[in-house]
């Protein structure tokens, strides 16, 4: 066997508190390149304020207590060194809701990039712009109308605009809070193959309440309950033939 | 569970939508529809209708102040008790030369001897159309030419409505001569207070009025959006900052003459600022105004999305980027609207400016903001107050000069809103 490749994320015994209710409980996960991981769940299981450790979004909910590690290439993440301005471009976050700047779909792309200084120029803004918005599969549908509010596009044009808006400062984790939810089969098809071909460029997370989505797009599931990580492994292995009851019965309509 | 219900009490009869009952229900419904918007629509015409007679009796009363009745005098220079040379008002000592003549003593000999007794109804200060027509044409001087010379305040009550019985008579007599005439009384647009109903001006408190804003504005707009954007972004929830909530409510809701009072006493007394000025007039205006603006600001901000919050945190931005990338464009149409309501009281706002001495005689327009002043409401209630019944029309006048003043100052800032507003 190959010597596998250090995580690009890992979490060792995370609890995470609102207050004095606990919703995270001794959870430990890694996450790599090479594989999507899923984050499935019934819904208040956790899987969501997990997510969001992650990248520290939680810090923003004042009653919000992080116990544990998570690191990002070995460095704690939850550390008084650690910027978190800087955390957020490395580890960018894609919304359950389509929330687009309501500014033009350019400034929308290129607002990550100006504010860390990632392009000196307009003409390299303008190569960032592009190949972000082709990595998002939506050049095509917008380059004749960069200058139109992001928010006059349809919600899995949004989406993907907020995709590429993660992707355009070069993030090397990127989570997904359940972000086909608001969408409809044909934009959740899209986003999903878009999910493919960013998986090994980026490490990708994403949380998703639909199980037929996790065993499409991902290769290692983790599924969550009540605050704990009950059953973590290959995606095929999750669905074909989990270890725990729990998991058997949430995967096969048991419950959730 | 109470007690068992029987079988028969839980099955419900179908219900009747086509019944008597059901149709007079819908029929009350509609009714009360009906009069629901009736009442809406009363209560639209009767505010429309107070507003309405407001502007018509206002424009009836007020219009005829930037008018001024006029009487044509001749005055003969050459024979005139003054001796200039014409040549002396084309150099440079012009000023020294008109100011060496007696002007006064010219103006009632030449309107005693063109109209006879009735040359004591021009007004008192008419010799300063006469100085003003020789300083433009210095050439008059060797001509006799008629001047048209601005009524005193009584005859020109009596012109334009119910004047004393010596004034309506002096008037029907010149009347019928020709020599009256009504004119735009620019005076009334460029100069100050004054004594006498035909002399004063709305400029001075007009001026008044513009730089105590600007002071208030400069001063409450930005400490109140940042102080409504650190309550709202960066200030812990706790007792403290409960408190300042309140108190900030609480201050919107004070009585202006407290704010007045505190004028008075923190800026005359301790800071010893100049009296009357539009600058302490400014500092209390927007005392009054900011919590105003800091009550508006924060409901705006509440109002932005958190998904764009999050949405900017997610890709890195910094706290102070978040607001002032994105938080502060979006809300900034809200906080205009507050201040809009604040300003517009500020502008009306008398009692605070009587208490830190701008109910001042001002004759001269400020020339900045430490110079005595006066405004808009405080000229308006000054003159109102006056027994002389020239200064009826002028009040309502200034009234006019007072909305318009409020009506361009709202103009500007619906359309700024205008445009900062973003489609969603």
């Amino acid at each position: 066997m190959s010597q596998p490749t250090p995580p690009k994320m890992s979490a060792r015994n995370v609890n995470v508190y609102y207050g004095e209710k606990q919703a995270i409980q001794n959870v430990s996960i890694d996450v790599d390149t090479d594989n999507v991981t899923a984050f499935i769940g019934p819904s208040g299981c956790g899987k969501s304020t997990f997510l969001r450790t992650l990248n520290r979004m939680n810090d923003t909910v004042a009653s919000a207590r992080v116990e544990g590690e998570i690191t990002l290439d070995g460095e704690n993440i939850y550390s008084s060194g650690m910027d978190v301005v800087q955390l957020r471009a490395r580890v960018g976050m894609v919304f359950q809701k389509p929330n687009p700047f309501p500014k033009s779909i350019y400034d929308n792309i290129a607002y990550g990039p100006r504010i860390h200084g990632l392009a000196s120029a307009k003409a390299d803004l303008d190569v960032i712009v592009e190949s972000s918005l082709r990595r998002a599969g939506l050049w095509d549908e917008v380059k004749d109308r960069l200058k139109d509010s992001g928010t006059a596009l349809s919600g899995g044009q949004q989406q993907r605009l907020c995709i590429g808006r993660a992707i355009a400062v070069e993030p090397e984790v990127i989570l997904m809070d359940e972000p086909c939810s608001a969408l409809d089969p044909i934009a959740t098809a899209k986003i999903e193959e878009l999910i493919h071909e960013l998986r090994g460029r980026y490490a990708i997370v994403i949380v998703t309440h639909n199980m037929q989505q996790a065993a499409r797009v991902s290769q290692r599931t983790a599924f969550f309950h009540l605050g704990t990580l009950v059953e973590y492994g290959s995606t095929s292995e999750i669905f074909t033939n989990p270890r725990e009851d729990r998991t058997k019965d949430y995967i096969t309509g048991r419950y959730g | 569970m109470n007690a068992p219900v029987s079988p028969d009490a839980l099955r419900r009869q179908p219900t009747d939508w086509k019944g008597d009952a059901m149709r007079k229900r819908i029929a009350s419904r509609y009714a009360s529809e009906r009069r629901f918007r009736r009442i809406g629509l009363a209560a639209i015409l009767m505010s429309a209708g107070f507003l309405a007679y407001l502007m018509i009796s206002m424009l009836s009363g007020g219009l005829g102040g930037f008018t001024r009745t006029e009487i044509a005098v001749r005055v003969d220079f050459p024979k005139a008790p003054i001796v200039i040379d014409p040549a002396s008002l084309r150099g440079e000592g012009a000023e020294a030369v008109l100011s060496s003549v007696n002007w006064q003593a010219l103006t009632d000999q030449a309107a005693t001897s063109a109209l006879g007794k009735d040359g004591a109804w021009i007004a008192p200060g008419a010799w300063l159309v006469v100085r003003d027509a020789v300083k433009a044409d210095p050439a008059i001087l060797q001509k006799s030419v008629t001047l048209h010379l601005p009524a005193s305040a009584e005859l020109d009550v009596a012109a334009k409505s119910e004047g004393q019985p010596a004034a309506e008579a002096a008037y029907a007599r010149l009347e019928k001569a020709g020599l009256t005439s009504r004119a735009i009384n620019w005076d009334f647009l460029t100069s100050s207070d004054g004594t006498d109903p035909t002399q004063v001006g709305i400029w001075g408190a007009f001026k008044g009025s513009l730089l105590t804003m600007a002071v208030t504005l400069l001063l409450s707009f930005p400490v109140g959006v940042l102080a409504a954007l650190y309550l709202e972004e960066y200030a812990p929830r706790n007792r403290w900052t409960d408190m300042i909530e309140v108190s900030i409510n609480n201050l919107a809701a004070v009585p202006s003459i407290i704010f007045g009072l505190l004028g008075l006493a923190v800026f005359l007394n301790v800071l010893h600022l100049p009296r009357s000025a539009a600058l302490v007039g400014g500092l209390t205006l927007a005392l009054m105004t900011m919590p105003v603006i800091v009550i508006a600001g924060r409901n705006a901000i509440k109002a932005v999305p958190p998904s764009i919050r999050d949405a900017a945190l997610g890709i890195g931005a910094s706290p102070i980027q978040v607001v002032f990338h994105h938080v502060l464009p979006l809300a900034l149409p809200g906080i205009m609207t507050g201040t809009i309501i604040g300003m517009a009281r500020a502008l009306g706002e008398t009692a605070p400016l009587l208490m830190i001495g701008m109910r001042a005689f001002i004759a001269s327009p400020p020339g900045g903001i430490t110079d005595p002043a006066t405004v808009l409401p405080v000229q308006i209630f000054l003159w109102s107050d006056e027994v002389s019944k020239g200064f009826v029309e002028k009040t309502s006048a200034a009234i006019i000069v007072l909305l318009l003043f409020l009506l361009s100052m709202n103009s500007i800032a619906i359309y700024l809103r205008n445009k900062f507003e973003r489609r969603w």
